[in-house]
């Protein structure tokens, strides 16, 4: 056999759709195996090589924009679903790298683990959202939450950043066992794994019963897996803890990919596959919904912890994302795309501010991250910049236009009361109403108090390039979010 | 179908109940005579030195997770082996990418010293 | 091509925004004389619009529309009528004397007049827009520029007042997104226009009642109505002084404005139902706010109070619906745009001189300050309606419309006129007469800048109330139109 019948081959067996998160994986490898030869001095040369694998597999997912192939026997799948998700998790890994550049080397993680994890983690994520064999779908769920695992327990020697970890792994692990049981019992019910073969056995009311009765208890075990790494109440539990003691630009990593490609193989599976079930799944989603909104808001009002506040305003976020997976339909699943693309700037744009913000001279622990509320008194004195940032990512984060935030929520919003879930929208909307309290308090410390410590930002041009990049997206989706609603609702379409 | 999980639980109590017939019979016929000897830890032979709840040197944890990586290896390797004509050249090249992996996660960890005994 | 007079009225002040944004923060005189400029533009571009409006059709006019976001039907659609123009004109015009007014904030000036623009962009946006998306975008675009004016640059209680201002408006605007999507839904094909929703009217009487109450809870926040007008009088006390005529020369119009852009012709059924409501409010606003004005000692505070009074005829006029009482409660929003926006300056002055605002702590001004005693005098008869002055026209106006309509309510606004001119009075007995105060000896009268910005203000309270046609001619075709539509004539 010659190289170009190989190459034919490979192709013909769907190897296309596995390129762009191969491509992820080997700058996985590629970044692990250069930190071992590399000296101290030369470490600052990992982010950037991580960059380039980002790069690389962007420009893979763009080269394959208008393909469509399935690879593996029906395992994977690259549409321009996949291919929308892997340009978010690019997108939000990239940024994130950018943003670590700096922050890893100051805590002392620049390490060629910390950057291949990442991407490690990217690739589990790419691979969940071309997923459509439900195997294959806990694969890529495995790799991610292993890395996020690993990553989340970074700092070592900090207790909070164990704790982190040792929560999310042991409910990480319980919530595997649920999905994967899950998935056991709609290869029961279906005797195939594939998405193909869920949609043909419960798409027909033909269906016996009993098999009926079992796709409901699959449905419900595949939720609460997914649930759990979307945030929502009442699996948020490790959310606050992971959030808090994980390395910030990890934290920001974590509420964006992991939610994101949860969201994705939610579609995949709910809303492709098993819209037969939707009567009876969307009761449960509305319920989740509505908690999830209502738990993260109030709660996140609480809070005296920069980042355990985030982690709320993320729970809420999920509870926002529910609204719109429960309304279904293409609106619905068009609007969860817009949103997480929305949600990808805002929220990595917060965290960045975040991981850019430490204290300054004078008290005992310089250099330290400063992550309580207070610390943000009378930043737009010092650091403008970062503070009108930080304000732009609050109004964002509450929904005010003419931002990202507002336009994904109206998304959203109207999505529902089209499904005709006029009574989620409200509640919906008064929840965000309620956001607003503890966003602006951020912004109120920040431009309406003085400094109480002295905290100083990062001076880091990677860190600036991408909370300048995040500002743009932000404002940009806002103010011109046609072709980013075509592009969701493109994405949606190739997969109905 | 209902009658396939009937056999099934029928060898799986029958099984139980064996288990429980050959304790309880050689209960009866072993003769018991307890000395401090043999009430000790077995050891191969060995006087047991200090407390179970000793630490062990976290290198076997190392040894034992690279044991199992190609151990796991060798589990995918036989079966490809058998079928190795009838899945042709992709198939070749898709083991050649699984054992590259590994060698890869073998370079790192012989790189990290994990292969080494001493510190 | 024709000039796209809208987009440069309303973006104008938003280019100036970034313009200052990229200035150095050092060089504050460059960053005053730029938005001058710019909001100078702006308010030039708004003259433009009123020469060449024609005043004899009630049509749009100046019409753009380009596609915004063609998936939900949402359209970068702007135009004035005679409802909106007046007001578009009020605003270039208050924003231009406010920043000349703002010259004297000392504090992150560059942050201030870039806030101010964005401010500006945001409330002419609102009184363009005939697309509910953008309408709503411009709503809610103006709370965070008005939430950092207030917040940073604000009196003592400023944060309160911020945090106050932003929740209530917002709450408000909750109710009216929830609306607009109910329209949308309810509309086949979906739109957003409010145009064509006006033409065609096309919901139920029933969901009418719900859509006209959760409009009117965002509007009467705004306006404000009782009981909802708590909000007022800490953000008008506590804004510094340029703000507070935004607030209350511009802010305060949109409530009312969207009654009449939005609710009236789209929801007429409704509105006909709610109108006995709508002047039973508007009797309230009137006497009560008369009332409390009355009481206070901080004069800041009475002239806040007072705006919640003078709405209520704007509302009475409203709830008439008679050409003559509607063309009267425009009026009154132009009127009191302009009379309360020169007490608030004039409030300011004397703040700045004397830091504080206590009005029994005045007292025989009139010979320390003689020019400001004249044009505060001028400025308090206009707002308790002596005729020949602008007030007068508007309230009179409003009342021999709404008469026939409304009697006994009518009859009982009328004491409102009576407290109000008492308290107005009263204040200017206890601040400009009597023994002259040793303390206040060294004042200094005011200043050219000031004049520049009271001037205008106070020749154009005098030259519509002795010809009132000037303005009303605007509005009249509209407001007859408007006022046949709704009582079905």
């Amino acid at each position: 056999m010659n190289e170009y019948a190989l190459g034919q081959g490979l192709w013909e067996m769907g190897f296309a759709a596995a390129v762009p998160f191969t491509l992820v994986a080997l700058s996985a490898m590629a970044v692990l195996l250069a930190d071992l030869w590399l000296l101290p001095s030369q470490k600052r040369a990992l982010p950037w090589a991580a960059l380039a694998g980002v790069l690389l597999s962007a420009a893979s997912v763009a080269f394959l924009w208008n393909e469509e192939a399935t690879g593996f026997g029906g395992a994977i799948r690259l549409d321009r679903f996949s291919a929308f998700f892997a340009m978010v998790f690019l997108l939000g890994t990239g940024l994130v790298v950018l943003l670590s550049s700096a922050y890893a080397r100051r805590e002392g993680v620049e390490r060629g683990e910390y950057y291949a994890l990442l991407l490690f983690g990217t690739s589990g994520a790419m691979l969940m959202a071309s997923a459509v064999e439900l195997v294959t779908f806990f694969l890529g769920l495995e790799i991610l939450s292993v890395s996020l695992y690993v990553l989340s327990g970074f700092f070592r020697q900090r207790p909070a950043s164990a704790e982190a970890a040792a929560k999310y792994f042991i409910l990480g692990a319980f919530a595997s066992a649920f999905l994967l049981y899950g998935i056991a019992l709609f290869y029961g019910a279906s005797g195939s794994t594939t998405y193909a073969a869920l949609r043909e056995s419960f798409g027909s009311a033909a269906f016996p019963y009993s098999h009926g009765l079992l796709a409901l208890a699959a449905s419900g075990l595949l939720l609460i897996g997914l649930a759990f790494k979307l945030g929502a109440v009442p699996f948020h539990m490790w959310v606050p803890d992971t959030y808090e003691g994980a390395p910030t630009t990890i934290t920001a990593y974590m509420s964006v990919v992991s939610k994101a490609a949860a969201a994705a193989a939610f579609i995949r599976v709910f809303g492709a596959s098993l819209s037969s079930l939707q009567q009876d799944t969307s009761a449960v989603l509305w319920v989740l919904a509505v908690v999830t909104m209502t738990l993260g808001n109030v709660v996140a009002i609480a809070q005296t912890n920069i980042k355990r506040m985030l982690a709320y305003s993320s729970i809420a976020h999920a509870g926002y994302l529910l609204v719109a997976l429960t309304a279904a339909g293409e609106a619905g699943y068009s609007s969860v795309l817009f949103y997480v693309l929305a949600y990808v700037f805002m929220t990595l744009g917060a965290f960045g501010v975040v991981s850019l913000v430490r204290k300054g001279e004078g008290g005992a622990d310089a250099g330290a991250e400063a992550l309580d509320i207070s610390h943000y008194s009378g930043l737009a004195g010092r650091h403008g910049l970062l503070a009108a940032a930080m304000a732009v990512f609050m109004v964002s984060l509450s929904g005010i236009p003419p931002t990202a935030g507002f336009f994904a929520k109206f998304y959203v919003f109207s999505a529902a009361v089209r499904a005709g879930e006029v009574g989620l929208a409200i509640i919906g909307v008064l929840n965000s109403l309620v956001s607003v309290y503890f966003y602006m308090r951020i912004v109120f410390l920040m431009y309406m108090k003085e400094e109480t410590v002295p905290v100083r930002g990062s001076r880091s041009r990677a860190g600036w390039v991408a909370l300048a990049a995040c500002v743009l997206g932000t404002l940009l989706l806002g103010v011109l979010p046609s072709s980013f609603a075509r592009l969701a609702t493109e994405s949606i379409a190739s997969i109905f | 179908m209902f009658l396939d999980y009937l056999y099934a639980a029928g060898f799986a109590i029958a099984g139980f109940i064996f288990l429980l017939l050959a304790l309880w019979v050689g209960a009866l016929v072993q003769p018991k005579d307890p000395s401090g000897r043999k009430l000790t830890t077995y050891e191969c032979g060995e006087i047991p030195v200090g407390q179970p709840w000793s630490q062990f040197n976290i290198r076997f944890y190392v040894f034992a997770l690279s044991f199992v990586i190609f151990d796991i290896e060798t589990i995918f390797l036989v079966p490809w082996a058998v079928v190795f004509k009838d899945v042709g050249v992709v198939g070749y090249v898709e083991m050649a990418v699984f054992v590259s992996v590994l060698l890869l996660g073998l370079a790192y960890a012989w790189r990290k010293g994990a292969l080494k005994w001493a510190l | 091509m024709e000039l796209p007079v809208l987009s440069l009225v309303t973006f104008i002040p938003l280019v100036g925004a970034i313009v200052v944004l990229l200035m150095s923060s050092e060089n504050e005189k460059a960053v005053k004389a730029t938005s001058t400029v710019f909001s100078g533009i702006s308010f030039v571009f708004s003259v433009v619009l009123m020469v060449a409006y024609n005043r004899a059709i009630p049509d749009f006019q100046f019409v753009e529309r380009a596609s915004w976001i063609p998936q939900i039907n949402v359209w970068y659609y702007v135009g004035v009528d005679g409802i909106s123009i007046t007001m578009v004109f009020l605003t270039a015009l208050l924003s231009f004397m406010s920043v000349i007014g703002s010259f004297g904030i000392k504090d992150r000036v560059k942050q201030y007049f870039a806030l101010f623009l964005l401010l500006q962009t945001a409330m002419t946006g609102v009184f363009v827009a005939l697309d509910f998306f953008l309408f709503y975008v411009f709503w809610e675009a103006m709370l965070v520029p008005m939430y950092f004016l207030i917040g940073i640059w604000g009196g003592p209680r400023r944060e309160y007042a911020a945090i106050k201002f932003f929740l209530y408006t917002l709450l408000g605007s909750v109710a009216i997104l929830l609306a607009i999507l109910a329209m949308y839904f309810s509309t086949t094909p979906h739109t957003f226009d409010i145009v064509e929703l006006g033409k065609t009217h096309p919901f139920a009487p029933g969901l009418q009642m719900i859509l006209f109450l959760a409009l009117f809870l965002g509007f009467a926040i705004k306006v404000p109505v009782f009981p909802f007008h708590t909000w007022l009088p800490d953000a008008h006390v506590e804004a510094p002084t340029a703000i507070s005529v935004i607030l209350a020369g511009v802010l305060l119009k949109m409530g009312t404005y969207g009654i009449f852009r939005i609710s009236y012709p789209i929801l007429p059924d409704a509105a006909r139902d709610f109108a006995p409501f709508l002047a039973v409010l508007a009797v309230i606003n009137i006497v009560y706010g008369a009332l409390v004005a009355m009481g206070q000692k901080d004069l800041k505070k009475l002239v806040a109070y007072s705006s919640v009074s003078h709405m209520g005829y704007v509302l009475l006029g409203l709830a008439a619906m008679t050409p003559t009482a509607m063309n009267g409660a425009m009026l009154q929003m132009f009127a009191h745009g302009i009379i309360t926006g020169s007490l608030f300056l004039l409030v300011g002055v004397i703040y700045d001189r004397a830091h504080h605002r206590d009005i029994d702590g005045f007292g025989g001004l009139a010979v320390q300050l003689p020019i400001y005693t004249g044009i505060m005098s001028l400025a308090c008869f206009a707002s308790l309606g002596l005729p020949g002055l602008a007030g007068f026209i508007a309230e009179f106006m409003t009342f021999v419309g709404a008469f026939p309509v409304f009697k006994t309510i009518v009859m009982i606004s009328a004491v409102g006129i009576v407290i109000t001119a008492g308290y107005f009075l009263w204040t200017l007995q206890r601040m400009f007469l009597g023994k002259p105060q040793e303390k206040y000896a060294g004042f200094p009268d005011l200043s050219a800048r000031e004049l520049v910005t009271l001037v205008p203000l106070q020749v154009l309270t005098v030259f519509i109330g002795v010809y009132p046609w000037l303005i009303i001619d605007f509005m009249n075709s509209s407001m007859e139109s408007l006022s046949h539509f709704l009582r079905g004539v």
